[in-house]
C-alpha cells in the first residue's frame, strides 16, 4: 500500500514538474515576442558585405598576362583563358577570358595567386538568372564594377553584426558616426609603424653610443 | 430537490425578460407589416445560420492572420505585412490562391472517397457552431443536449480523415489518416469526461445553462476555479482533437510529408485548412463557454448596473451588455487561440507512443478521478458545486 502511494505521489510530482517546465518554456517564447525582429527585410534593406566578402570576381583585361595560374590553382580549372602567341612582340595576347559563376565556388584561390592582381573579389552576391548559361561571365561582364548597397537610394543599408558598436545587436537606427567595437585595422597599422620607428631610433641611438 | 426546482424556475423567469431576443423582435416587426408569425419565423431562420457561417469564416481569417503574426513575433520575424494594412489581407490572398488552383485527383485514388473526405471533416465542425452561445439569446439553437451534440459531431471528423487518408493512394496519407483516427478516438474520452464534470455541476447539457450557472458572482464563480484539473484536461484534449502542435503527428511534415493532406490541392486542401482553423476557434470558444463563463463579465452585469444606477432592462443597456458579452466571448476565445499558437512554438511534437500513453494512461484516469471527485463534492457541498 505504501509503495503504491509512493508511486502515485512520484507520478504526481513528475506531472507537476512537466507542467512547470512547459510553463517555463512558454515564458521564454512569450519573452521573445517583445523583442525586435532580427530579420533583414531584403529587397528594401540589405546588409553591407564585409571587407573580405568573397562575391562575384572582377577581372581587369589589360592587366592579364595569360599566365593561366588562375586555372592551375582553381579546384576545377574553371577560368577559360583564350590567348594566342604574338610572334612579333614575343608575348601572349589575351583574346577572351571567362568564368562560369554557376560552377564557381568562390574560394578565391585565383584571386590569391594572380601575379598581376588582375583578379579581385567584389561584394556582389545577387547572381540569380533565368538561364544558367547567363552566369557564364565573359571578360566584359567580369570587368563591370559591382553596385554598392550604400549608394542605392531604394535600399536601406544595414551593418553586419561584427560592424556594430559594442553591445548593440540591432542595425536599425544607429546613431551617426558610431564605430564598430574593437580597434580598426588602420589604427593597428599606425600603432605598429610607430612602434617600429621607435625601435629603430632606439637601436640607432645605441649604435651611436 | 424542491429548492433546486424553485431556483431553476427563478432562473427561467429571469431568462424570459433578460437578454436581447432578436428573433422575437424581428417577428414582431414583420408582424407589423402584416406577415403571419409562422412565415416571419421562416424568413428569420436562415439569417442567424448565415451569420454564424460568415462569423466562423471571418474568425478563421483572423485566426490565420494572428497565427502568422504571433509565430513571426515569437521567432523575431516580421510576418506578413505587404497584403493589406499589417498583412491583414494575407489569409484572404491565401484563400483566393487555393480557390484558383487546379483540382487534382491522383491516379488510382478513389475519387468518391477522396472528394467526400474533406467535406465530412468540415461539415461537423461548422455544425458544432449551432450550440455556441454569444449571449442569452444570441445562439442559433439552445439545444437541451448542446454539449453532447458537440461531442457527437466531433467524433465524425476522424471518419473523414480516415477516408481521405485511405483514398489518397499514398502510404504517408494512409498512415496520417490512421494516426488522426487513433488520436481523435483516444482524446475524445478524456474530453467527454471533463465536459461531463461540468455538466454534472450545472445540471444541464445546454451551453446556455452552463454559462448561466457560472454567472452569479462574476469571475469568482467561473468553472475554472471549481474545475482546474478538468480545465487543463479539456484544453490538452482539445489541442489533440484539433491536431495542434504538440499533437500534430497526423500531419507531421518531417515524417509524413503532410499526412492525410499530402495529395490534396486547391479547394479540397482549403477545406482541410479551413476545417482545422474553424476547429481551433471552436475549441477555444467552448473552453471559454465551459470554463471561463462565456459571455459573462468578470464583474456581474447586475452589480455593474447597480453601481452605475441604471435600469438593467432598459433597451440601451441591453444592447450595451449584449455587445459587451460578445466582446467578452471573443476576448476569452482569442486568448486561448493565442495560447495555442504560443504552445506551438514552445513544445516539441510528441511521439505516437507518448501521445497514446498520455491519452490513455494519464488523461483518462485523471479525468475519471476528476469526475468522481466532482460528483462527491456535489453531494458534499451542493451550494458550491451546483447541487
Amino acid at each position: 500500500m505504501l509503495k503504491f502511494l509512493k508511486q502515485v505521489s512520484d507520478y504526481a510530482k513528475d506531472s507537476f514538474q512537466a507542467a512547470k517546465y512547459i510553463g517555463q518554456g512558454l515564458a521564454v517564447t512569450f519573452d521573445h515576442m517583445g523583442r525586435r525582429p532580427v530579420t533583414v527585410q531584403y529587397p528594401y534593406e540589405k546588409l553591407i558585405p564585409s571587407e573580405r566578402y568573397r562575391g562575384r570576381i572582377h577581372f581587369e583585361f589589360d592587366k592579364c598576362i595569360s599566365c593561366e595560374v588562375c586555372v592551375r590553382v582553381c579546384p576545377i580549372n574553371l577560368p577559360v583563358v583564350d590567348w594566342e602567341f604574338n610572334k612579333e612582340q614575343k608575348k601572349k595576347k589575351l583574346n577572351h577570358y571567362s568564368i562560369d559563376f554557376g560552377v564557381c565556388i568562390f574560394c578565391g584561390n585565383c584571386v590569391e595567386y594572380c601575379p598581376t592582381n588582375c583578379l579581385s573579389m567584389t561584394e556582389e552576391y545577387e547572381l540569380s538568372a533565368y538561364d544558367r548559361h547567363e552566369l557564364n561571365y565573359d571578360n566584359v561582364a567580369l570587368g563591370r564594377l559591382p553596385e554598392k548597397v550604400t549608394l542605392d537610394p531604394m535600399v536601406q543599408p544595414m551593418r553586419e553584426l561584427a560592424y556594430l558598436p559594442k553591445g548593440v545587436t540591432d542595425p536599425h537606427d544607429l546613431p551617426k558616426g558610431s564605430q564598430r567595437a574593437g580597434r580598426r585595422p588602420e589604427d593597428i597599422l599606425e600603432e605598429i609603424e610607430a612602434e617600429k620607428a621607435k625601435r629603430e631610433t632606439a637601436s640607432a641611438e645605441s649604435e651611436k653610443n | 430537490m424542491g429548492t433546486v426546482l424553485v431556483r431553476n424556475l427563478h432562473i427561467l423567469s429571469v431568462d424570459m425578460e433578460s437578454g436581447i431576443d432578436l428573433q422575437g423582435s424581428v417577428i414582431q416587426i414583420l408582424g407589423g407589416f402584416g406577415v403571419p408569425a409562422g412565415l416571419a419565423k421562416v424568413i428569420w431562420m436562415p439569417v442567424p445560420m448565415l451569420l454564424m457561417l460568415v462569423a466562423a469564416t471571418v474568425g478563421v481569417l483572423v485566426t490565420v492572420w494572428l497565427e502568422r503574426k504571433i509565430s513571426a513575433a515569437a521567432q523575431q520575424r516580421v510576418g506578413p505585412e505587404l497584403a493589406g494594412p499589417l498583412g491583414t489581407l494575407q489569409p484572404v490572398a491565401d484563400g483566393l490562391k487555393l480557390l484558383f488552383k487546379e483540382d487534382i485527383i491522383p491516379t488510382r485514388a478513389d475519387p468518391w472517397l477522396f472528394t467526400i473526405g474533406p467535406a465530412i471533416v468540415v461539415i461537423p465542425v461548422f455544425l458544432s457552431y449551432l450550440i455556441v452561445p454569444f449571449g442569452q439569446n444570441l445562439v442559433i439553437t439552445d439545444l437541451s443536449i448542446g454539449a453532447f451534440l458537440w461531442i457527437a459531431l466531433s467524433s465524425i471528423t476522424p471518419i473523414g480523415l480516415l477516408m481521405s487518408g485511405y483514398s489518397s493512394n499514398n502510404k504517408y496519407a494512409l498512415i496520417g489518416g490512421l494516426r488522426a483516427a487513433a488520436q481523435s478516438i483516444s482524446y475524445e474520452i478524456p474530453l467527454a469526461l471533463s465536459v461531463l464534470a461540468i455538466v454534472l455541476m450545472s445540471n444541464s447539457l445546454s451551453t446556455i445553462d452552463i454559462v448561466n450557472q457560472q454567472a452569479d458572482y462574476g469571475i469568482l464563480s467561473w468553472n475554472l476555479w471549481r474545475q482546474p484539473v478538468g480545465f487543463v484536461i479539456f484544453w490538452v484534449a482539445a489541442l489533440a482533437e484539433t491536431e495542434r502542435l504538440p499533437f500534430d503527428l497526423p500531419e507531421a511534415e518531417e515524417e509524413l510529408v503532410a499526412g492525410y493532406q499530402t495529395e490534396y490541392t486547391g479547394m479540397k486542401f482549403a477545406l482541410f485548412y479551413l476545417g482545422s482553423y474553424v476547429n481551433l476557434v471552436l475549441s477555444a470558444l467552448l473552453v471559454s463557454v465551459f470554463y471561463l463563463g462565456g459571455w459573462s463579465l468578470p464583474i456581474p452585469v447586475e452589480t455593474l448596473t447597480q453601481w452605475l444606477g441604471v435600469d438593467e432592462f432598459s433597451p440601451v443597456v441591453q444592447v450595451i451588455t449584449g455587445s459587451l458579452g460578445i466582446t467578452m466571448v471573443l476576448l476569452k476565445t482569442y486568448l486561448f487561440v493565442f495560447l495555442a499558437v504560443l504552445l506551438r512554438w514552445t513544445t516539441p511534437r510528441v511521439r505516437i507512443d507518448q501521445l497514446l500513453n498520455l491519452g490513455w494512461k494519464f488523461l483518462l484516469p485523471v479525468s475519471l478521478a476528476n469526475l468522481l471527485i466532482t460528483a462527491a463534492l456535489k453531494l458534499a457541498f451542493p451550494v458550491a458545486f451546483g447541487g
